[in-house]
């Protein structure tokens, strides 16, 4: 017999390392005489896509086109400290980084432009790659033309920005004024069908709500949600390194199991956006919360549908059907 | 031994033991790289190509099979700068994340799409399911291929619905 | 040999990567639009470099002899029999190498290699390594190596671990570290309350399973007298300092390139071939390139923590929590790796987004002879939610109270408090994240 059943789950995470340890990112930005705007990072993109978010921070500050941009990424002896990619922290420390450079580099694009013009800088405007004068428009000079100028001087149009925000270490009780930069916060529904013959778990619908701040880029949000879901959901029904006096049994993928593409069930995504956190437009990380909530929320699902708690991940079918017979017994 | 065959449309001639695997021969020998090694146990798809019209783990094929065979990498799909509409999908969807999956996905979704040129989202699914993706959650990648028949669709009259 | 024959330039420009705009909306905003990833051209043509894709002529293959079993002590090691396979160009255990320091995230208690009278705590220790012409090679010589050992004891449970009379992993002991949470009081708490819930949840050992095995390639410049070392990391920086203190060379000495990383999740947070690179590529003078199997990075790098979680809740009949009791048990392995951070970052998080006012929680982290564990997504929130939202949805049940609601009346507001005593001043839409969720999903409520 099949039966359905849906879960909640709702979680919170505190991101960046928190708990008093140092915690900044470094990243610098240079605009250069031939078409081509350099951020240099440390942050490693991981495939969540760093890189792509710091150049849309740049590309807004700047206030040009994202395909001018170019990012040279981590090199020790080229590029500066970022912090590591983990504990859910680029977009909110570098981006803050790469934001504050955009930011020192776009008030030095007024500062040279406006000894260009001979004007102060509520007379000039910028955009799309042109410093020009409010008034008179057709005095103008691009970011490139004002670079190779500035280069002939001896001067780099560049610009660097840190994000060092504090936290405490708490106390032997655990207590402290700011343990965590800030918190996301994330509800999930999970919709399962549990075959009780079986035991198997079909994984069917997946609705997620997420407390994030704002999207820098709305898709790949969207990937971090189904990426991060699947892999919780792995861990809640079919993955566990068996270890056994010391021993893993299955180091290898036929036997440690993870979700395929036949596995995995439909998503429906909403993304609330307060643009009220101290991250880049008030951004806050997504990349860890995407998993929390999984494991629970099937969990859940499951004893709507077959009226059994389980206390030990994962549900995989050998657990579930020897559950379902011991109630069965009972019965 | 000495084989011969086609990769990408190009004929090579090339030493190879028993010992080497097509992997190896494609990766180390050709330096076609984009072919990648998850597993090495035929468990994963990240080093699926298409050998004489069929997708197969090159971790499992001895070298000296692929005599006399014609096999397509992920390098030969782009024709100059012009992408497969494939490799489009995937960039257009966001269907690509950390990446090393993606070269096997794509042979896999090339290998449906030469078979049945407007799958429904089952048949991709079924397609994709010998390919691990481990950042996705193959939302995105299974989108990708539904996109990119649409898009190879040149009638226009093979969407899903 | 030389820096004329291997450059780093060989492998640099390829980090680049440029972004389209064309399916911009709105010309004028970039942030908040689905810009296409800047490195998904490269990606979907194989063009993308992954640190096993770089390959210098005249390059070295590495294959590294772990730990013959979970914990012994290495009496003897002989490498002479692996050292006539042909193609073998060098073989180095901790006797070759003088001075090597420990390494490790957070607590340096990992050693490059085992030395002779030292323990090897779980099967991911390396022994020695082998450079060779060729992998057939090395993978040959490594099997060749013999190893004398003396048993210990072999720990695999924390609770075992943390007995009396259980031998030390480590010589300060087998709990790694210990971490309270104190705020109200718990036993007025549940005095007050009118259900008390307790339940006991464990959790597993995962694996990130990112898709690329730990892999990496190496070259000394002699006339530099630095390394440089392609091989993924999530933190270029820290596995530079470690690299270099392990070693006692400058971090200047230590260069590491990042190239394109395929997925981590944690994972790539240690160090997994940079150090052996480094030493190879020093002791030999030719490039180096060291690639690991699935199985040998699932028996050797970092794991989910396993934790055993207690939860003692209280609540008032009308659905409000009164107190909440914890106790996190992780097993952490064989070594510290993140696992001073993971556990208790698991327990400051143990009540959820929930306003309580009386908490109390102990966590350890204990040393073990599994493979050890570290970061993975969520590092330790996601063993805590499974047993906080296990127990809220336990407690919605007893209250006959729909989970949602349950949830809603006890969610965090702006102004309410972490466990840790920390005030949520900014960002705080937890509640509209139920409300919406139940939107989504049509939730209507009821049970």
């Amino acid at each position: 017999m099949k039966k359905k059943g849906r879960g909640l789950a709702t979680i919170m995470f505190g991101f960046g390392y928190g708990e008093g340890f140092p915690d900044h990112s470094i990243a610098s930005i240079e605009i250069k005489a031939d078409q081509r705007i350099v951020i240099k990072t440390a942050a490693a993109d991981v495939g969540q896509g760093v890189i792509t978010t710091v150049i849309q921070i740049a590309a807004e500050i700047l206030r040009i086109k994202p395909d001018y941009f170019e990012v040279i990424q981590g090199d020790t002896h080229t590029t500066k400290n970022s912090g590591s990619t983990s504990a859910t922290r680029q977009t909110y420390f570098t981006g803050n980084a790469v934001k504050k450079a955009a930011e020192d580099l776009l008030a030095n694009l007024y500062h040279y432009g406006s000894m260009e013009f001979r004007s102060n800088h509520p007379e000039i405007s910028i955009k799309d790659g042109e410093i020009y004068l409010y008034e008179e428009p057709e005095y103008s000079i691009s970011y490139w033309d004002l670079a190779a100028k500035l280069k002939d001087k001896g001067i780099t149009l560049e610009a660097e920005g840190s994000f060092f925000p504090v936290t405490y270490q708490p106390d032997e009780k655990g207590q402290a004024d700011k343990v965590y930069v800030a918190y996301t916060f994330l509800s999930q529904v999970i919709e399962v069908e549990v075959d009780t013959d079986t035991g198997i778990i079909d994984l069917l619908n997946v609705y997620t709500a997420v407390d994030l701040g704002k999207a820098i880029n709305p898709k790949n949000v969207e990937g971090q949600i189904e990426g991060g879901t699947v892999q919780g959901l792995g861990m809640a029904v079919m993955e566990e390194q068996v270890i056994r006096n010391g021993r893993t049994l299955n180091a290898g993928m036929s036997d440690y199991l993870v979700p395929t593409s036949v596995d995995i069930p439909k998503f429906k995504h909403y993304l609330i956006e307060d643009q009220d956190s101290e991250g880049p437009f008030g951004a806050k990380g997504v990349g860890e919360p995407t998993i929390i909530a999984a494991a629970p929320a099937l969990a859940n699902a499951v004893y709507d549908a077959i009226g059994i708690r389980f206390y030990d991940l994962p549900l995989n079918p050998s657990k579930v059907k020897k559950a379902l017979e011991e109630q069965d017994n009972k019965n | 031994m000495q084989i011969k065959f086609k990769v990408n449309g190009e004929a090579r001639e090339i030493e190879v033991t028993p010992f080497h695997r097509l992997l190896d021969l494609l990766r180390e020998d050709l330096g076609l790289t984009g072919v990648k090694e998850g597993c090495g146990k035929g468990e994963c798809g990240a080093c699926s190509v298409i050998m004489n019209g069929r997708l197969i783990p090159s971790c499992l094929v001895p070298a000296p099979q692929a005599d006399g065979a014609e096999i397509i990498t992920i390098e030969g799909l782009a024709e100059g700068n012009s992408l497969h509409p494939l490799q489009e999908a995937f960039i257009e969807t966001g269907a690509v994340q950390c990446g090393f999956c993606i070269p096997g996905m794509i042979m896999a979704g090339k290998n449906l799409l030469d078979e049945n040129p407007s799958p429904n989202e089952k048949e991709v699914r079924t397609a994709l399911s010998g390919n691990i993706c481990r950042c996705t959650g193959y939302t995105k990648i299974i989108e990708a291929v539904m996109l990119a028949a649409d898009k190879m669709d040149s009638k226009g009259s093979g969407s899903d619905e | 040999m030389s820096d004329k024959q291997y450059s780093v330039k060989d492998y640099y420009c390829k980090h680049t990567t440029r972004c389209s705009s064309e399916t911009i909306k709105d010309s004028k905003r970039f942030v908040g639009q689905d810009i296409l990833k800047a490195d998904a051209e490269d990606k979907v043509t194989g063009k993308a470099v992954y640190a096993n894709d770089i390959t210098f002529d005249d390059m070295l293959y590495l294959k590294v002899k772990r730990a013959v079993h979970p914990h012994a002590i290495l009496k003897d090691i002989d490498t002479s029999k692996a050292k006539k396979v042909k193609g073998v160009v060098d073989i180095f255990t901790a006797e070759d190498i003088p001075d090597l320091r420990k390494f490790g995230l957070i607590i340096r208690d990992q050693p490059v290699l085992v030395a002779l009278g030292k323990t090897m705590r779980y099967l991911g220790d390396a022994l020695a390594v082998v450079a060779a012409e060729s992998i057939e090679a090395a993978k040959k010589a490594v099997d060749l190596i013999e190893v004398k050992i003396e048993e210990l004891e072999v720990i695999t449970d924390p609770f075992r671990a943390m007995e009396a009379d259980a031998v030390n992993i480590h010589p300060d002991g087998n709990i790694l570290i210990t971490h309270n949470l104190e705020t109200g009081d718990v036993e007025a708490g549940f005095a007050e309350s009118d259900i008390i819930v307790e339940r006991k949840y464990q959790t597993q050992f995962i694996d990130q399973l990112p898709m690329q095995n730990e892999a990496g390639t190496a070259f000394y410049d002699e006339r530099k007298g630095r390394v440089n070392i392609w091989a993924a990391t999530q933190w270029l920086h820290d596995i530079q300092a470690d690299v270099a203190q392990s070693l006692r060379l400058a971090k200047d000495q230590i260069r590491i390139i990042q190239p394109t990383i395929g997925g981590a999740f944690g994972k790539k947070e240690d160090v997994s071939v940079h150090i052996h690179l480094a030493i190879a590529a020093m002791r030999t003078g030719r490039p180096v390139k060291l690639t690991f199997s699935r199985e040998e990075s699932m028996i050797t790098q970092s794991k989910r923590h396993p934790i055993t979680i207690i939860n003692k809740t209280g609540v008032s009949s009308d659905g409000y929590l009164k107190a909440w009791q914890t106790k996190f048990i992780g097993d952490t392995g064989a070594y510290a790796s993140s696992g001073p951070a993971v556990v208790h970052k698991g327990m400051y998080h143990a009540t959820g987004p929930y306003n309580v006012e009386n908490i109390k929680g102990i966590s350890h982290a204990v040393y073990t002879n599994n493979t050890y564990a570290g970061a993975m997504r969520g590092f330790g929130t996601t063993q805590g939610a499974f047993a906080y939202e296990s127990q809220m949805d336990i407690m919605a049940h007893e209250l006959k109270m729909d989970p949602a609601e349950f949830r809603q009346k006890n969610i965090y507001q702006l102004g309410s408090c972490t466990p840790n005593g920390q005030r949520l001043n900014h960002s705080v839409n937890a509640e509209e994240t139920i409300k919406k969720v139940m939107e989504l999903s049509g939730w209507k409520g009821g049970k």
